[in-house]
């Protein structure tokens, strides 16, 4: 029994065992293989070159850039989703009229690829005809033609937004359930106390939020990571490098300047970052399972 | 030195699940040959669907086309050529680029192929002697070619009351004053993909410093921050100055800067022939809604270069149908009818000498005249220089169309690029 057991156990395994092996884990030894080297991309021929391209890495502007823009990027993937998120999980959850009408609307993006939603969002942004230009031009009554994708002080964050705008319906539906979760009579309770409509989200809500608030940051920290998709439609790491992150950066690298020994480099350094950033949120998370138990 | 191989084509693969995308190369039918490109335009899509016909027609062989969008492509080829999995043939631009590949060892020669056929006689010597040889051996086939000009929109230059158009440097400014004075905006670019501006700086520098310095700058024999090009990116800057480009070249594609053109936003912009095709599809005719100029003359003396890229078909070092290769790259460039299907569809110059001039519009003849009145034909920017170095070059352009004033700055980061790349 125990061995029929086992023979399953190994049988189910192997195929998932081995693609992720084959797919994942080569190709990320392969990377740190190839860090060490000099290869081009595609000629067979290339030279170990120990420690160089990490020593580099401290002398290339574009490395920094596209660690800053990282930074940005994390922090603004993080805030702007979640606080959206929450926002419009606490207006849609206070009886407005029409509201499972706004709930299906404000997710409908999490349901596109985010090859449509940046190509939504160039038409937005497009300086002449764009969304967005008109609007400001018809509020104002100047016409308005700044190019946001293609100035360096706005592609980044116009991307976060266009990011931001798609990610927030996930955040939204997590914090609504969280909300429906939340005791009525608690919130009855401390309404005949006293409390303002402010005090009861503020010490009511937003604490029995917490699990709610631990799924939406893990997700977005998560998603934040692999956001490349919508950058290389958006943008491409423009112009020139001022939205690079560094995956972008690892890219470009790789596959434009065909240094795939120091773009592994670059690789390997997202990931050893990549694994703090995760190793301490696992550690946060843990921290809060024991304290609710 | 070490090998490898198959790996290395599973980790890219894998790490960039560009897997699936490209499916496999391998096994095949004895009549099929594989080939990939990146003619993915609706109207060379259409022309080339028509020419593999003909090729069936006349062999028997069936073409398996895998197109590939145009910036796309030149990253995809390589992760394909990585992993061994090239197809039988790929189109690729002659230069640098082939350059680059054939220095790898991944393409296989058709000297044999070449002499056989006697596509000394086909293919258009000037063509040929820049276009097909690297490291003494012959890998290109030349499909078709282009020239880089000042497109303009004929209404517009019309109501401006323009009727003869500047072939020095001085009356080019003239031209765009007026221009400017009448409400019209001279010069439309697009370089939010940064390439189409890479003719200003190619022109720029050829007609200041001539071709044989811009050779050596190309070679990393000469260097960015050098008073040649600083002078040519100054007569840039001044045209940028004045304002003589329309706004926002950097959220515009090259597609986008030619629009404005056709809808008479903008007079005149510097583009390959391929806009011939673009605005053939979009029903404007050569001669009545648009024509071209040459780049003005700007130093005295300085020979007469015309600058374009020329497509080309490279047949891979381990094609699994070897012979069908050879076979469909001969028939692509012998064939007249298939030629002059391709220069219609494409907006392309035939490297066919026998295909019959009477199947060009009145620009694309005129285009052709300029060629042949030319002392060089130089490849644009990015097909002169190598890949890696392009790379720095084109942001550069980017960043100059978005700031001018720091021009000098920029160019002391690109030679700083092409210390790295050259190893100067």
């Amino acid at each position: 029994m125990k061995r029929q057991a086992l023979f399953w156990r190994v049988a189910l395994l192997a195929l998932p065992l081995s693609v992720f092996g084959c797919f994942v884990v080569w190709p990320l030894l392969d990377s740190f293989y190839y860090s060490f080297t000099d290869w081009n991309g595609f000629d067979p021929r290339y030279r170990f070159v120990g420690a160089d391209n990490f020593v580099k890495v401290a002398t290339d502007r574009l490395f920094t850039n596209a660690t800053l823009n990282t930074v940005i990027w994390m922090v603004l993937a993080l805030l702007l989703p979640t606080l959206g998120g929450l926002g419009l999980a606490l207006l849609l959850d206070s009886q407005v009229r029409g509201a499972n009408v706004f709930k299906s609307v404000f997710y409908l993006p999490i349901c596109l690829s985010a090859v449509v939603v940046g190509q939504i969002w160039v038409w937005i942004y497009q300086p002449d005809w764009g969304l967005l230009n008109t609007v400001i031009g018809t509020v104002t009554g100047e016409p308005a033609t700044f190019a946001w994708l293609a100035r360096p002080q706005s592609a980044l964050y116009s991307v976060i937004v266009a990011w931001s705008w798609q990610q927030m319906g996930l955040s939204m539906v997590i914090f609504l359930a969280g909300l429906t979760a939340i005791p009525s009579d608690l919130l009855e309770a401390a309404a005949i106390e006293g409390a303002t409509r402010w005090q009861r989200t503020r010490y009511v809500v937003l604490p029995l939020l917490r699990p709610a608030t631990v799924v939406v940051v893990a997700l977005s920290v998560i998603n934040s990571l692999k956001g490349f998709d919508i950058l290389y439609i958006m943008t491409g790491g423009g112009p020139f490098h001022s939205s690079d992150t560094l995956a972008m950066h690892m890219y470009n690298e790789s596959f434009k300047k065909y240094k795939m020994g120091y773009g592994s480099a670059i690789s390997v350094i997202l990931f050893l970052l990549t694994l703090i950033i995760v190793f301490i949120y696992f550690r946060q998370l843990r921290k809060l399972d024991e304290l609710h138990g | 030195m070490r090998e490898s191989g198959f790996p290395r084509a599973v980790a890219l693969a894998g790490a960039l699940g560009l897997a699936g995308t490209f499916g496999s190369g391998g096994a095949l039918a004895a009549g099929e040959v594989t080939i990939s490109h990146y003619f993915t335009g609706e109207l060379g899509r259409a022309g080339l669907e028509e020419i593999f016909g003909n090729f069936r027609e006349a062999t028997g062989v069936t073409v398996k086309d895998s197109p590939i969008g145009h910036e796309d492509f030149k990253t995809g080829i390589l992760v394909r050529a990585a992993g061994g999995n090239l197809p039988d043939v790929f189109s690729y631009w002659a230069g640098a680029r082939t350059q680059f590949v054939a220095d790898a060892g991944n393409l296989g020669a058709i000297d044999e192929m070449w002499a056989a056929r006697g596509l000394d006689a086909v293919v258009a010597k000037s063509v040929a002697d820049g276009a097909t040889m690297y490291n003494g051996a012959r890998y290109l086939v030349p499909f078709g070619y282009h020239y880089a000009g000042m497109f303009y929109n004929t209404k517009v230059m019309a109501e401006a009351g323009v009727t003869e158009f500047p072939t020095t440097w001085e009356g080019f400014l003239t031209l765009c004053a007026d221009l400017e004075a009448r409400g019209v905006t001279p010069i439309a670019l697009g370089s939010k993909n940064r390439w189409p501006a890479q003719f200003w700086f190619d022109y720029l520098l050829l007609r200041t410093a001539g071709p044989g310095y811009r050779a050596k700058l190309m070679a990393g024999e000469a260097a960015y921050t050098d008073d040649e090009v600083k002078a040519a990116m100054g007569l840039w800057r001044d045209l940028a100055d004045a304002g003589y480009f329309a706004p926002n070249a950097n959220a515009d594609d090259w597609t986008d800067a030619s629009d404005k053109v056709a809808r008479g936003d903008a007079a005149m912009t510097l583009m390959g022939t391929w806009i011939t095709g673009y605005w053939g599809g979009n029903g404007l005719k050569a001669g009545e809604d648009y024509d071209f100029f040459e780049f003005p003359a700007i130093t005295p003396g300085v020979p007469n270069a015309v600058v374009g890229p020329v497509d080309g078909l490279l047949i891979s070092g381990n094609a699994a149908n070897r012979a069908n290769a050879e076979e469909l790259v001969a028939f692509l460039v012998s064939d007249k009818a298939s030629q002059a299907t391709w220069a219609k569809a494409q907006g392309a110059l035939s490297p066919n000498v026998g295909v019959d001039e009477g199947i060009y519009t009145s620009v694309m003849k005129r285009a052709l005249e300029a060629i042949g009145n030319a002392d060089t034909f130089a490849f644009n920017y990015d097909l002169a220089t190598t890949p890696p170095m392009a790379e720095h070059g084109l942001s550069m352009f980017a960043r100059f169309m978005d700031d001018p004033s720091g021009y000098e700055g920029y160019l002391a980061d690109t030679e700083e690029g092409a210390k790295e790349v050259f190893g100067k």
